[in-house]
């Protein structure tokens, strides 16, 4: 064998080998990074901030809001709180434990939702605008890189840890493997039907003074339905604050007195 | 003239011989003409009945005679019987008063309804998120200063007994199955709530207390169910007025200029009442009305195995004394020293043939009058919640001002499956899209700056360079959330004035607004096509472009039931009837043959051709007269028994055809006279072809052929 055509042999032999290598990471790697991507956006401690959520349907008008977000990430209480149009001011979301409450101020009646219930109509869940908790939640397994437009990712497969109320059972998981911000997301049914598939082009950061270093979400989150496939829904974080809220926020009590 | 009945007599008395001679071919062709005869009879008889009766259970329920809705909408509409669960997607007509002007102004239209359909889920949460939910409102009126103590004391004794049932049944689970089967936190707050520190802290400060019992207690009750409700909004009053079928079953009609919801009977029984008693009612049904036996029906097994199992629901409505109350008239009525009151009540709800007619009265006369046997009562405020028409939840609480029924529809599903609501309340739950709305939505997309991105491109637009922002800092991007904030300090009051507003409207706002379609009543409902015409021309004429639709076409499937069977019907007919045109022909034809010589020398006597016309002719209508009428006649019988015994509705939907449990079918004289004028006809075509060649016959011919 020449020697050049025995290094051609060799190169290819190599350059699939070596990604593959690098790429396989093991389950302790894998749950570390996912670890990673949750210290990233995690600020333990209050959260608010402004959403704005769009929602496109086939031969629909489009539906807008604008929602404030406030978190607790000690005991993992969240509110989503509807601004605007009118029409939707003081309606919420109020998470406590495990119960998800619907609140309308129109009629003054809470009621129970499920982790699939779908934000104001919109195909974003609950754990969209919630401190990611993906170790906690899921259990990894190596899908290998990919490239993403200019980014690197690592490319995982999640199964939610049983007992847990999960918006997707399964989600295929793209992280960027320099910055560790999540890319991309296709989230799945029990049946492995491809439900949705997620977008997060960009990240921000901003000091958190309760953990004492920076804490970055993402900024614009793109979601496409993949069930109706013309839908899609575009959610932006705007206006973050980490000052502590206050004591008594996350109670159905404060979120009547809006509107009392 | 005399010579022509002379003529007409002798062809008769040939006619007659002829038939007499051969009587085989006679009754073979007879027979099928009498059966076609009959079936025709029969047949019509039904169908025409059927038709009238469904005709009753269509317009006399939701349709009318006609439905008009507007002409630009992309779907078609059906008021009833519809198998989808969407409501079809109607444009609105924006002036219902205009609308009404224009449909008035037809000649034939004596009364308009209007009318919207929607569906909405209603969630009534857990038993223990109901009664918790009484007692916030009642804690809530209590720190307020009003006097509601007694009530407040009842609500709290309810809601410990709830905890004591959750609290048995965590230790059944743990004693069956192991200490692993229950979660330790569950347990912990089930300690927490059945401790008398808890309850005896509770009144100083309500609210936290409620909270826990609310987010830590009611999720383990589990048995949340969802109502899913199919309503139609309308001008309440103008709708018992047209459709005279309508009764109130329970409670009353919802007052003139307020808002409210009517059940449906069928619908609040079989989807709003306590499972345990509607299983009864149907074992009930089955062992009367349809002769099971619970000794051999599964089905009956099924549900009376439900309830010995199920008694949770029960219990959890029991507070102190009620459960004090169960056990004395359990133990009463089983002879039983048992003291477990969920025990008492799997034993009582164990029935067999012998003992079910006294233990279903029992339910009903002791037990049931200290249950809330259906979850909402009349009287009570039902909170419906919808995606409006442009996108957004909207809530509204209605007054339940009770049940109704369409006279003689009671058990059928088809009739029953639609509520009624104040027309007010179902454009605010339906959110038509107003120019403000849209431009909210276009003010917010402005102010987030919404950007539009393809899915196709999306991974090349969002990812094909990196993002040069990731490293800086938040921005003071958008609005503050201070302005968000201020935004919602305006909503102070707006329960208490959304309470205030949700009691009355004024009723001419009924008149002014949007509608999606009308139920039109005719004078005359023999005219229904030309006024479908007339609506659709003023419409146009009055710029209001309009689809008007019979109630055949309006009842949906449903509707259409009745042309597939009449379809079927002159199908069958038609065949049987071309089965005997050929039969007859061949049987003149060779009737004809045979008889060459006698023809010829009837010629050659100087009978005309039309003569031997007349004499085939004869010959075939007489088989038809005697044989048809003959068939007739039977028809009219069996119709006529069939009337006195009834046709059974075997299943829902024939149920609704019948309008009613049984269909007495009644004969009309157009049932005769189209099955007699068949007949005439048929036996007249079939005698042209064996006529003419008769004619063709000269004498000498004849005369040549007997050679």
């Amino acid at each position: 064998m020449p020697m050049s055509r025995f290094l051609a042999v060799f190169g290819l032999i190599f350059s699939l080998l070596v990604p593959r290598m690098a790429a396989a990471l093991s389950k302790a790697e894998l749950v570390e990074l996912l670890k990673a991507v949750d210290e990233r956006q995690r600020n333990q401690g209050d959260w608010r901030s402004l959403v704005y959520m769009e929602q496109k349907e086939k031969d629909k008008v489009d539906v807008a809001y604008e929602a404030l977000v406030f978190r607790r990430s000690l005991d993992q209480k969240f509110i989503i709180l509807f601004t605007k149009p009118k029409a939707s001011q003081g309606q919420g979301y109020l998470r406590i434990d495990r119960n998800l409450w619907f609140y309308d101020p129109s009629v003054g009646k809470w009621e129970r939702r499920t982790e699939r219930e779908r934000i104001g109509g919109t195909n974003s869940r609950r754990s969209d605008f919630d401190e990611s908790r993906l170790a906690e939640e899921y259990e990894p397994e190596d899908l290998g890189q990919e490239k993403l437009g200019a980014y690197t990712a690592q490319v995982m497969k999640l199964t939610g840890k049983p007992n847990i109320d999960l918006a997707f059972p399964v989600i295929k998981l793209w992280v960027d493997k320099e910055t560790k911000n999540v890319l991309k997301r296709q989230e799945f049914a029990l049946s492995g039907r491809l439900l949705r598939t997620s977008y997060y082009p960009r990240w921000k950061k901003t000091y958190s003074e309760s953990k004492k270093a920076d804490a970055w979400y993402p900024e614009e989150m793109r979601f496409y339905d993949e069930v109706e496939k013309a839908n899609s829904t575009l959610i932006l974080v705007k206006s973050v604050d980490m000052k502590p809220l206050e004591a008594n926020l996350f109670t159905k009590a404060w979120l009547e007195s809006k509107s009392r | 003239m005399r010579g022509y009945f002379d003529t007409l007599k002798v062809i008769v008395l040939i006619a007659l011989r002829n038939l007499f001679a051969s009587r085989l071919k006679t009754l073979i062709v007879g027979g099928i003409i009498l059966f076609g005869s009959l079936l025709v009879v029969v047949g019509t008889a039904l169908v025409d009945s059927v038709d009238a009766s469904m005709s009753r259970s269509v317009i006399g329920s939701v349709a009318g005679h006609i439905q008009v809705y507007s002409a630009k909408s992309k779907d078609e509409l059906t008021v009833m019987g519809s198998m989808a669960m969407e409501t079809p997607d109607l444009t609105p007509i924006d002036d219902f008063a205009a609308l009404r002007r224009t449909l008035l102004g037809v000649p034939n239209v004596k009364a308009v309804v209007p009318m919207g359909l929607s569906a909405a889920t209603v969630i009534a949460g857990n038993t223990v998120d109901v009664v918790l939910e009484r007692l916030r409102a009642l804690a809530r009126r209590k720190l307020a200063g009003e006097d509601v103590q007694a009530a407040y004391e009842s609500e709290k004794d309810h809601v410990r007994q709830i905890i004591t049932v959750l609290a048995a049944e965590m230790d059944n689970i743990r004693k069956i199955q192991s200490e692993k089967a229950i979660a330790q936190d569950e347990l912990a707050a089930v300690v927490k709530a059945v401790s008398t520190e808890f309850w005896a802290g509770f009144d100083r400060d309500p609210y936290p207390a409620l909270e826990f019992l609310e987010n830590r207690i009611a999720p383990l009750a589990s048995d949340a169910d969802m109502l899913f409700l199919r309503y139609l909004g309308t001008d309440t009053d103008a709708f018992a007025k047209s459709f005279d079928r309508m009764k109130i079953v329970d409670g009353k009609a919802i007052p003139r200029g307020e808002r409210g919801f009517l059940f449906s009977k069928w619908v609040y029984e079989q989807q709003v009442k306590l499972k345990t008693a509607l299983r009864l009612d149907r074992i009930n049904d089955g062992i009367n009305k349809r002769s099971k036996t619970i000794a051999r029906s599964e089905e009956l097994q099924r549900w009376i195995k439900q309830n010995v199992t199920e008694v949770k629901e029960i219990m959890l409505q029991l507070d102190g004394q009620k459960t004090a109350s169960f056990r004395r008239l359990l133990q009463g009525e089983l002879d039983s020293q048992q003291s477990d009151v969920a025990k008492l009540l799997s034993e009582f709800f164990r029935v067999d043939d012998a003992n079910f007619a006294r233990r279903y009265r029992f339910f009903y006369d002791k037990l049931a009058p200290q249950l809330e046997l259906y979850r909402v009562r009349v009287g009570d405020m039902l909170t419906i919640k919808s995606f409006t028409k442009s996108g957004y939840v909207q809530s509204v609480k209605l007054r339940v001002f009770g049940t109704f029924a369409f006279e003689g529809l009671e058990d059928s599903h088809i009739a029953g499956e639609l509520n009624l609501m104040d027309m007010v309340s179902f454009r605010e739950l339906y959110g038509f899209l107003t120019p403000e709305r849209a431009r909210e939505v276009q003010e917010i997309k402005a102010v987030a700056g919404m950007k539009e991105v393809s899915r196709e491109q999306a991974e090349a637009e969002l990812f094909g360079k990196p993002d040069v922002g990731a490293t800086a800092p938040a921005g003071k991007s958008g609005p503050p959330v201070d302005e968000a904030e201020a935004a919602l300090r305006s909503l102070a009051g707006r329960q208490q004035r959304a309470d205030r507003a949700s009691q009355s409207y004024d009723p001419t706002q009924l008149e002014q607004g949007d509608v999606l379609n009308a139920a039109v009543i005719v004078k005359d409902p023999g005219r229904i096509s030309q006024t479908i015409k007339d609506i659709e021309a003023a419409g146009a004429k009055t710029g209001i472009p309009l689809h008007a639709i019979t109630w055949q076409k309006a009842s949906g499937l449903v509707g259409q039931f009745v042309t597939m069977i009449r379809a079927v019907l002159y199908i069958s007919v038609l065949i049987i009837f071309a089965v005997a045109l050929v039969i007859i022909n061949n049987a003149l034809v060779m009737a004809t043959l045979e008889r060459m010589p006698e023809i010829g020398t009837l010629r050659a006597i100087g009978a005309q051709r039309r003569f031997l016309l007349g004499m085939l002719l004869v010959e075939a209508l007489a088989v038809g007269v005697l044989f048809g009428s003959l068939g007739a006649l039977l028809g009219a019988g069996i119709v006529g028994v069939i009337h006195a015994v009834g046709i059974p509705a075997a299943n829902d939907i024939l149920y609704f055809l019948f309008s009613g449990p049984r269909l007495h079918p009644s004969l009309s004289p157009a049932n005769v006279i189209i099955s007699l004028s068949i007949v005439l006809a048929v036996s007249a075509i079939s005698s042209i072809y064996p006529g003419l060649l008769a004619m063709r016959v000269s004498p000498r011919q004849a005369m040549q052929s007997d050679d």
